[in-house]
């Protein structure tokens, strides 16, 4: 069947030179910019395909002439000059590269490859238009784009076609990261990604029958924003549209945690958890997680651990110089290193811990907004810490257990027992494939929901020196997707991180970067190739990305709309549509 | 040969050479130019006033140019050589109204007028004897589309003799009566048959497919004001017969009749102009004018009021004969061109006799309108027209490359034998 060329959008221009990876074309003297995206149609040897071509440079290109300077010069000395029928001999070259191409294998479905082929001869450029070539290029591109979670809508140039992007539930325990300096949106990118979880789940709510799974979100906000918003509208406002059954549904009982409870604003205080954390919930593994201990403080931190228990904190804590096993300095080294535990508000020895309630969150398809804003570096580092920790922890147990009983004896090997034991009950219920007894076969946790935590400032506890060490990360970045569980990995810099949690990462989301260096760390890591998008990155505005994946052989360019764009085209959709019914037939 | 010439003997020869030329010809010109000085600079030689260049006329007009290229080798087949020729023909309107400055109209209305553009033509003969004279005059029989040579000849005698010729029966009694046999035939029209090597049927050809596209233009209802050619309006005259010795004579007192007839501006411009002492008037320009001056200078002939110039009194077609040529410069970065126009439309538009103040006046007028039309950025003092027209004939290296390649093509297509259509010292790489 071929191919209906008006839908691909306006015909630009022709393929000039080129080869399977750079092309160059020939085409009409229009606005174009770097990085737009062409459509190449070539019908070689009877084999329909549309190719993708970006553009990453540009060229004014005067038909017969070969010295433009020259002419530029005259114009500007002879100030009478004129150029006789010029418009039709003005072209623009463009260069650029070949993204792939989409073809319909022989069940009729379009599939996209990376570029091995080339277009035809002369083959005929279109540029896509927003009104028009939306609904062929979503077509097209559907294997490249398609999913569940939305971020942004495809970008063509300066403009935006309506064919979203989104990632696939699937690929987020793969670990997602997302980069850009200061003022590139990432805190919009996060509210648009919280906002998209919560759409998801409320799907997943709605249609109970279509067995869709639910994505729970650890989500750090740095600057306490995401509840309130950043201009006008906050994912409050979602919370506070919907009915409160939806609500209960899709938040439980609170979805925002802070240090400061009575800090918060009235409305969002209703939906607001105090972070409490015990002590006993602390494991020496989690904090050599975020900060670098010498050999001696780690043995003798283990030590204390083996021999207290989870009181090990507290041991070393009221331990006299005279009766110290080690010597005093690296005592007092490591006293120095806990003492921030005592200053903090988060870490107490007594009180109810809030980390059950988040476990209970996580393992049922929530989000948490978690205000890190009044919280010292390491503070929130060890809050993430544990609290991975903690989820990967129950879910590993889970994974080497054939029945409940099983994961009751893993549990307690693994974790805190003051937690488990709180906790074992609820997590019978989560994890039990029927029923909740010692005999009931345990679920995979692949089926469970996907827990997504972010992990702020990435580079402070991701990087190459605490990674080498016994980070809790290392082994999240390695086997994640055996517990579904992902780290969403959001940091300033790509230079900086781990090899190993880069050579992990299968989603990037590339936002505007700071520098050189950092452009090209972003391309080397990138999971597609993306050489030569450095002009790109040098040009891109706030709310931009480029998003590559393992899974997808094109790069995508994607514009990020601002949260309060999407929230209030989407507003309505939170309300519970059967109270809403009833109110219209009360008026 | 690069040891040769890279060596100081060769550059001493060089020296030796123009030494010579200076000390032979410049000196002997120079004496000539003393002659001519004050006259050219004070009564020759002047500038005008320019248009502006938002200037709307009141009457846009159109300004048609005609080029040609192409080659007299385009493949060789033993002593049989295959000539390629293209010619385009321009037309662009002055269009200040819709302030798109000198834009060329548009291609299916032109292509309707006058057939495809740019046109090809090819050409063969063999080294058998008057079979040069006998192809060349089919192939020009065929382009010129007047094909009655009673009627092509005459306007020559018209103009040449213009009391004593007015129709073919005036030459009875005539010194020309013994040739009038020979004016009837295209062929017997060519009376340089010596002379028919390659090159100069090439040169033949192409002049007459120029003028042929030129006479298209002028019977066709694009109506110019200008009609541009590129060269000069010389006629090469047969020293003892006293006509012109090829058809492309007699064919460009036609066109210069017709384009009288319709009002049109003739002219033909040249670059390479063999005008001597140019450089000299156009540093009397800058002196007299200033540095950017657009300028003019009256190339007078002998029948003109105060007779010829000295500096070209021995040579033989300056100025041509039945022309006015000028020399003149539009930008202080080229070096002066010429421009030939028609003698009798020049005596019946510009010149007014007994008036030079009028005549010049009437000039100052025409160069006015020239240079405005030889504005464009790139080809900065040349007029557009002419220009677009020579890059859309123009063969190129690669063009001809590719032509020849079709050539073989073609004749393998054909089942003829392979030849090469490259060089035959090719073979021998050579």
């Amino acid at each position: 069947m071929k191919i209906d060329k008006d839908k691909l959008g306006e015909l630009y221009g022709k393929v000039g030179v080129g080869n399977q990876t750079l092309l160059g074309i020939m085409g009409r003297n229009r606005d174009i910019s770097v990085g737009e995206i062409f459509m190449i149609y070539s019908d070689r040897d009877g084999h329909e395909r549309v190719f993708f071509f970006r553009v990453l440079g540009l060229e004014n290109y005067l038909r017969q002439v070969d010295d433009m300077s020259r002419i530029a010069g005259t114009l500007m000395v002879e100030g009478d000059a004129y150029l006789s029928g010029i418009d039709r001999n003005m072209l623009l070259s463009l260069g650029g590269k070949m993204l792939g191409y989409a073809e319909k294998n022989e069940k009729g479905e379009w599939t996209f490859k990376s570029p091995r082929r080339l277009p035809d001869h002369l083959a005929s450029v279109y540029r896509p238009v927003p009104g028009t070539s939306d609904e062929f290029v979503q077509e097209m591109l559907a294997c490249q784009t398609d999913g569940e979670v939305y971020i942004g809508d495809l970008q063509v140039g300066e403009e935006t076609l309506n064919v979203p992007v989104k990632i696939p539930i699937m690929y987020l325990p793969m670990h997602v990261g997302i980069f850009g300096s200061t003022g590139a949106g990432k805190s919009n990118l996060m509210m648009v990604l919280i906002k998209s979880i919560i759409d998801t789940n409320l799907d997943a709510i709605r249609k109970p029958n279509a067995d869709k799974p639910r994505i729970s979100a650890f989500c750090i906000d740095p600057h306490d924003e995401f509840a309130k918003g950043v201009d006008k509208y906050g994912i409050q406002n979602i919370i506070n549209d919907m009915s409160s059954t939806t609500r209960s549904d899709v938040i439980g009982d609170f979805y925002y945690l802070t240090t400061h409870k009575s800090a918060t604003t009235r409305d969002i205080r209703a939906y607001t958890r105090e972070i409490r954390i015990h002590y006993s919930e602390i494991k020496p593994r989690d904090l050599y997680s975020i900060r670098e201990y010498t050999s001696e403080m780690s043995s003798f931190i283990d030590a204390q651990y083996h021999a207290n228990g989870e009181n090990w904190i507290d041991s070393i804590l009221s331990m006299d110089e005279e009766s110290s096993p080690v010597q005093v300095s690296t005592l007092r080294a490591v006293k120095r290193r806990l003492s921030f535990l005592e200053r903090s508000p988060l870490f107490v020895d007594s009180g109810t811990s809030i980390l059950d309630d988040i476990f209970i969150a996580m393992e049922t398809g929530r989000i948490l907004v978690v205000n890190t804003s009044l919280m010292s570096d390491m503070e929130q580092f060890l809050l993430t810490t544990i609290v991975t920790r903690t989820l990967s922890d129950m879910r590993r147990a889970l994974k080497s257990s054939g029945n409940l009983g099983d994961f009751e004896t893993q549990g307690l090997k693994r974790l805190p027992h003051g937690f488990f034991n709180r906790v074992k009950q609820k997590a019978r219920t989560f994890y039990g494939k029927d029923g909740v007894a010692d005999s009931s076969e345990v679920r995979d946790p692949r089926k469970l929901p996907v827990i997504q935590v972010t992990v702020e400032e990435a580079p402070s506890i991701l990087n190459p020196v605490l990674m080498r060490g016994q980070s809790v990360f290392k082994d999240i970045s390695r086997q994640g997707r055996k517990f579904n569980i992902g780290l969403l990995v959001v940091s300033q810099q790509v230079s900086v991180l781990d090899n190993v949690i880069l050579s992990q990462m299968n989603t990037e989301i590339n936002l505007r970067l700071g520098n050189e260096r950092e452009i090209k760390a972003c391309i080397e890591n990138a999971s597609v190739n993306i050489t030569g998008f450095e002009n790109e990155f040098r040009v891109m505005s706030r709310g931009e990305a480029i998003v590559t994946a393992s899974y997808r052989e094109l790069p995508l360019p994607a514009r990020i709309p601002l949260f309060d764009t999407i929230y209030e085209k989407d507003k309505d959709r939170y309300k519970d549509k059967k109270s809403k019914k009833q109110e219209e037939h009360i008026l | 040969m690069l040891d040769k010439i890279l060596t100081e003997k060769f550059r001493r020869k060089l020296k030796m050479v123009f030494t010579d030329i200076q000390n032979q010809q410049d000196r002997r010109d120079e004496q000539e130019f003393a002659k001519d000085e004050v006259r050219i600079k004070e009564r020759l030689l002047d500038t005008f006033t320019c248009y502006k260049s938002d200037i709307i006329l009141e009457n846009d007009y159109r300004i048609a140019a005609i080029d040609g290229s192409g080659t007299d080798s385009l493949m060789t087949l033993d002593d049989i050589r295959i000539h390629l020729l293209s010619t385009s023909t321009v037309v662009i309107d002055t269009n200040t109204q819709s302030e798109s400055l000198f834009s060329p109209i548009d291609r299916d209305t032109l292509e309707n007028e006058l057939g495809e553009q740019p046109h090809l033509e090819t050409h063969w003969h063999s080294g058998v004897r008057d079979d040069a004279r006998l192809k060349l005059a089919e192939t020009l029989a065929e382009i010129y589309p007047l094909k009655d040579v009673t009627s092509l000849i005459l306007p020559f005698f018209k103009d040449f003799k213009p009391r004593e010729i007015t129709s073919f029966s005036d030459f009875t009694g005539t010194d020309y009566e013994k040739y009038m046999p020979r004016l009837k035939e295209m062929e017997s029209l060519i009376s340089r048959e010596q002379l028919l090597t390659n090159p100069a049927v090439h040169e033949e050809i192409r002049k007459v497919s120029e003028y042929a596209a030129a006479r298209n233009v002028l019977t066709s209802d694009i109506c110019p004001k200008y009609l541009l050619i590129d060269g000069a309006l010389s006629v090469f005259m047969h020293f003892v017969r006293r006509y012109p010795s090829m058809p492309s004579g007699f064919m460009l007192r036609d066109l210069c009749a017709l384009a009288r007839q319709k009002n049109v501006i003739l002219c033909a411009i040249s670059k390479n102009h063999t005008i001597p002492f140019a450089h000299r008037i156009a540093g009397m320009a800058r002196e007299v004018f200033g540095e950017n001056a657009k300028w003019f200078c009256h190339l007078p002939s002998k029948d003109d009021p105060e007779g010829g110039l000295h500096i070209y009194e021995d040579r033989t077609y300056i100025p041509p004969m039945l022309a006015v040529p000028y020399l003149y410069s539009f930008s202080r970065d080229n070096r002066p061109s010429r421009i030939d126009f028609d003698r009798i439309w020049w005596l019946e538009n510009i010149f007014v006799p007994g008036d030079p103040r009028m005549t010049r006046a009437n000039e100052k007028a025409l160069f006015a309108e020239l240079e405005f039309m030889s504005r464009d950025a790139r080809w900065y003092g040349y007029p557009v027209a002419l220009a677009l027209a020579h890059v859309s004939c123009k063969l190129s290296y690669e063009d001809l490359r590719l032509a020849k390649e079709v050539c073989r093509d073609v004749r393998t297509e054909m089942g003829l034998d392979q030849r090469k259509a490259e060089d035959l010292r090719a073979d021998y790489d050579l």
